[in-house]
């Protein structure tokens, strides 16, 4: 198989993972706030992402893919409002154990992943317009 | 739409293998007898399966049943073949020519 497809395969796969973590990320910031219903309930438990390598039987190249999506098992922020219907005796809500920054920092690094992925791709498929190039001209 | 097209202009292409086979005899199709039109068979319908499949690749990705990054991968692979194809159509259409211009 041509290395230059396996090239755009496996960093088409590089997209896709971190797209998938750019959903988790976006998922974990969108339930930041997002407690239980009654009181003493567990709130929103941030997701973390774990990528894996796959092998592609088509091209032999070493794909990535997403392993599976865990759950942070740090404990949760606990707030003090006792309006809040998920409070418990003491006025305590169980809050996501979501930190905004990690998060930030998360999707920073997803970001700058999928620019590396894409900057292959661009890269490759330059290299194979010029083979392909060297045909036309003369 | 890509499949739209006629690809009877390519009816006559050889399947363009970027691997290296210098020295090598058994890298693409043996030429038959027909010369260059039942020899490029091969490729043409190597050249329309990709086209297709970017086409649908294409409207799957319309409908939001792929992801856009296979949508993306599978048009650029189907570009890819039709610009070898169409640079080897070149090749032989001005070889062509030129044996047409040919003294006698």
């Amino acid at each position: 198989m041509d290395p230059l497809l396996s090239v755009m395969r496996t960093a088409a796969s590089g997209l896709q993972s971190q797209s998938m973590r750019m959903r988790i990320v976006s998922e974990n910031l969108a339930n930041i706030e997002s407690a239980g219903a009654v009181p003493g309930a567990d709130a929103y438990r941030r997701k973390l992402v774990s990528f894996e390598s796959a092998l592609d039987a088509v091209t032999g190249a070493e794909l990535v893919s997403v392993n599976r999506v865990i759950r942070d098992q740090q404990p949760f922020r606990n707030e003090f409002r006792p309006g809040h219907p998920a409070a418990d005796a003491s006025g305590y809500v169980k809050m996501p154990n979501v930190n905004m920054i990690i998060e930030m920092a998360d999707m920073r690094e997803a970001n700058r992943s999928y620019e590396a992925n894409l900057q292959v791709i661009k890269q490759a498929r330059e290299m194979i317009s010029m083979t392909i190039d060297l045909l036309k001209g003369a | 739409m890509i499949g739209g097209l006629t690809l009877s202009s390519l009816s006559s292409l050889p399947e363009l293998r970027m691997a290296p086979s210098f020295g090598s005899q058994t890298a693409g199709p043996a030429p038959s007898a027909n010369g260059f039109a039942a020899v490029l068979m091969d490729f043409a319908a190597t050249a329309a399966g990709a086209v297709r499949q970017g086409e649908a690749a294409a409207i799957a990705g319309v409908q939001g049943s792929l992801p856009l990054q296979t949508v993306v991968e599978s048009v650029m692979a189907a570009e890819r073949t039709l610009q070898a194809g169409i640079a080897v159509r070149d090749k032989f259409v001005s070889a062509y020519l030129e044996i047409t211009r040919m003294q006698i």
